[in-house]
């Protein structure tokens, strides 16, 4: 059965795919008008006896996520068997579906929309998010503990803390660019010199390696004893460490409690408060139990890939109470400790004086980490950036 | 719109002729990638045949296979074309001892003969039908690469300011492979379709294990077909951390044949484990026990 453009069968064909493609779409599975064309394209090239070779056909073509394929072949199947049950699908799918739901408030907005609270309910919470507060005020927040704040200063000290900047060091890279001092010959620049003086090579400009930050693997703790402390560095390292003198850095993000959750997607989003909302979604046990040990060996067994080169810097936030096997902790610590630039274990508990990591947990990621910062108030966020360059200067 | 193969099954046998066993889904795909002309992206497991398919392809199609391996750094000087600049400094002192004018300097020594191709130009320049071109592992290549692959793949031209622009006299069969280190940009891959390879179901690794040792018996290449589907089939966490691809089965087969062995035993198994596994951990958690529980079934 050949089809020509004009032709009845074609019209509905065309009618079918379109329809089919919205329903993708608001499963959630990003498709385009240029995408569908093509697919209109892609199914007249395999015909339409096979109904399996026009399901592979669209997919190749309307697909591009390994995770999107159950939901096409399902939607797929629904829709071209029969249509109205897949509307029912559909339905069913709908409350996933991203941007299906009513628009939540950021709760920056609400905020901002929130009529002003009356004297008895605000009598607890003297703070403001104005000017009017005092110079001391300030220096208590910034010296309190996280964990000791009350709810609106802790939604002030979140502000705060996206204020504090985080460079991230950076190391000369495997691209070059012209330079006066490297280890090769810039050769385009020596030609433009030579062909000004006549052919003469006067000079000889070099290749300098490019600097690069490193890419960053950020291992949050979101236990329950970790709730607040994850939070607020999860917002703090989403804004601190975005890039550096305009370059980018690479950062893959992974939340642990009983198991690993891969944050990396929420975390491109520009905005704080969609990040933690999208983030909250991901993590499938916030405040639960700790297993680092089971965590690392997901992470080594199905993103290993992602440290980059044994350049990556990796930043473990955790309060080292582990529940899980301590010589499975051990092992897999050594293997991420291989295959990382510094492993760094950036501690809350350290705020207490004469803190010795003795917990079975603790004593391991002692051993391992190649240093443990504190991390439990504003202070010890900033004093962050000096102890990563000193870390990370060449032995 | 003049295609090579004028069907799915045409596509399927022709890769089958190169020695590629493709099933129906991924046929279908380089049918599309063909007709469509667009750059097929594809990604799935360490092992699965992606590199592969782009040999096969080139050799179905009887064209020349352009390789370009991506990895951290990777440059256009290495991708796209450079100058050969120590040729270019000794033409110049050359031309410049006969007082030619600069214009003539500058036209001898941006000849095209100077210009180093790479795979990228090499692609856009070979002569119809075309070339393969294989942009490996593209996972590993940066964001700047990508972007000017995003650009590359759209236009199929790239300008070369001592020359001119460059464009495709023929578009080029273009296999991009991941390995998923890092998610490609979204531009890129609404440029390509996109196809996930899995693991090959029993019946085609088997014909694939036959099909390249063909000394191994054919009891034997079952036994290695379900005893490596099976070693997949363990959920990772509680036995391997890297499943073999298809690329070991064939590496053990060979071995096997070259051990003289006619059948598996626990023995055996153990003793060639450093052929499916590349890890300590997984060498060491293929035990004789292991191995003879699995063995029971098939040989009762």
């Amino acid at each position: 059965m050949t089809m020509q453009l004009g032709d009845a069968r074609t019209g509905k064909l065309i009618g079918n795919i379109v329809g089919f493609g919205r329903a993708l779409r608001r499963a959630g599975v990003p498709t385009d008008a240029s995408r569908i064309a093509l697919a209109v394209d892609a199914a007249l090239a395999v015909g339409l006896q096979e109904r399996g070779d026009l399901g592979a056909a669209l997919e190749t073509v309307l697909v591009s996520r390994e995770q999107d394929r159950g939901v096409f072949r399902e939607l797929f199947d629904a829709y071209f068997r029969n249509p109205e049950l897949a509307q029912k699908l559909l339905a069913q799918m709908l409350p996933k579906a991203p941007g299906a739901e009513p628009a939540r408030r950021r709760p920056r907005v609400s905020e901002a929309l929130a009529p002003p609270r009356r004297r008895q309910e605000a009598a607890d919470e003297e703070l403001r998010f104005d000017a009017a507060m005092t110079a001391s005020e300030l220096r208590r927040l910034r010296y309190a503990d996280f964990n000791q704040l009350s709810a609106s200063e802790y939604r002030l000290v979140i502000r705060l803390a996206c204020e504090l900047a985080l460079p991230v060091p950076q190391l000369p890279g495997r691209r070059s660019r012209p330079g006066a001092r490297g280890a090769r010959l810039y050769f385009p620049g020596a030609m433009r010199q030579a062909a000004r003086t006549g052919g003469e090579l006067l000079c000889l400009p070099r290749l300098a390696r490019r600097r690069q930050p490193l890419p960053l693997l950020l291992l949050v703790d979101v236990s329950g004893s970790m709730e607040r402390y994850a939070r607020l560095l999860l917002a703090f390292l989403h804004a601190a460490t975005h890039s550096v003198q305009g370059r980018r850095v690479r950062r893959d993000v992974f939340a642990f409690g009983t198991g690993l959750s891969d944050l990396t997607p929420a975390f491109r989003l520009h905005d704080v408060d969609a990040m933690l909302l999208a983030a909250g979604a991901r993590i499938a046990d916030f405040a639960g139990g700790t297993r680092l040990g089971a965590a690392l060996a997901e992470l080594r067994e199905r993103h290993a890939r992602r440290l980059v080169g044994r350049r990556t810097l990796v930043l473990l936030i955790s309060d080292g109470l582990d529940t899980g096997e301590p010589e499975q902790l051990n092992a897999e610590l050594a293997w991420l400790r291989r295959r990382c630039r510094r492993l760094l274990w950036l501690n809350p508990l350290l705020r207490y004086e004469g803190y010795a990591p003795l917990a079975r947990g603790a004593a391991a990621l002692h051993a391992q980490a190649d240093a443990m910062l504190a991390v439990h108030n504003l202070d010890s966020l900033e004093a962050l950036a000096g102890s990563l360059q000193r870390l990370l200067a060449p032995r | 719109m003049n295609t090579p193969f004028d069907s799915i099954d045409a596509t399927a046998q022709a890769l089958e002729g190169a020695g590629y066993y493709a099933d129906r889904r991924l046929a279908t795909a380089v049918f599309l990638a063909l007709r469509l002309q667009r750059p097929l992206l594809l990604e799935g497991e360490p092992g699965v045949g992606k590199t592969e398919l782009a040999k096969s392809l080139a050799q179905a199609l009887q064209r020349a296979l352009l390789r370009l391996q991506c990895y951290d750094g990777l440059e256009l000087r290495e991708a796209l074309y450079e100058w050969n600049y120590a040729a270019q400094v000794l033409h110049m002192r050359a031309a410049e001892s006969q007082h030619l004018h600069a214009d003539a300097i500058e036209r001898e020594v941006y000849q095209e003969r100077y210009l180093i191709r790479r795979p990228l130009l090499q692609a856009l320049q070979a002569a119809p039908p075309g070339a393969v071109l294989l942009i490996d592992e593209l996972d590993r290549a940066d964001e700047p690469f990508e972007a000017f692959l995003l650009e590359y793949l759209g236009e199929y031209q790239v300008s070369i300011p001592e020359i001119g622009t460059v464009r495709a006299a023929a578009v080029p069969v273009t296999i991009l492979t991941s390995n998923r280190t890092r998610e490609l940009h979204d531009a890129v891959k609404r440029r390509c379709l996109y196809h996930w390879l899995d693991y090959p179901e029993r019946e085609r690794e088997l014909a694939i294990v036959r099909a390249q040792v063909p000394e191994a018996g054919a009891a034997l290449s079952a036994q290695v077909a379900d005893f490596v589907g099976w070693l997949r089939r363990q959920p990772f966490s509680h036995a391997f951390q890297r499943a073999p691809g298809i690329a070991e089965s064939v590496e053990w087969a060979k071995a096997l044949v070259a051990l003289d062995a006619l059948a598996l035993d626990p023995e055996l198994v153990e003793s060639t484990a450093g052929i499916l596994f590349k890890q300590r951990e997984d060498v060491a958690a293929l035990t004789r026990d292991l191995a003879a529980q699995l063995l029971v079934p098939e040989s009762a």
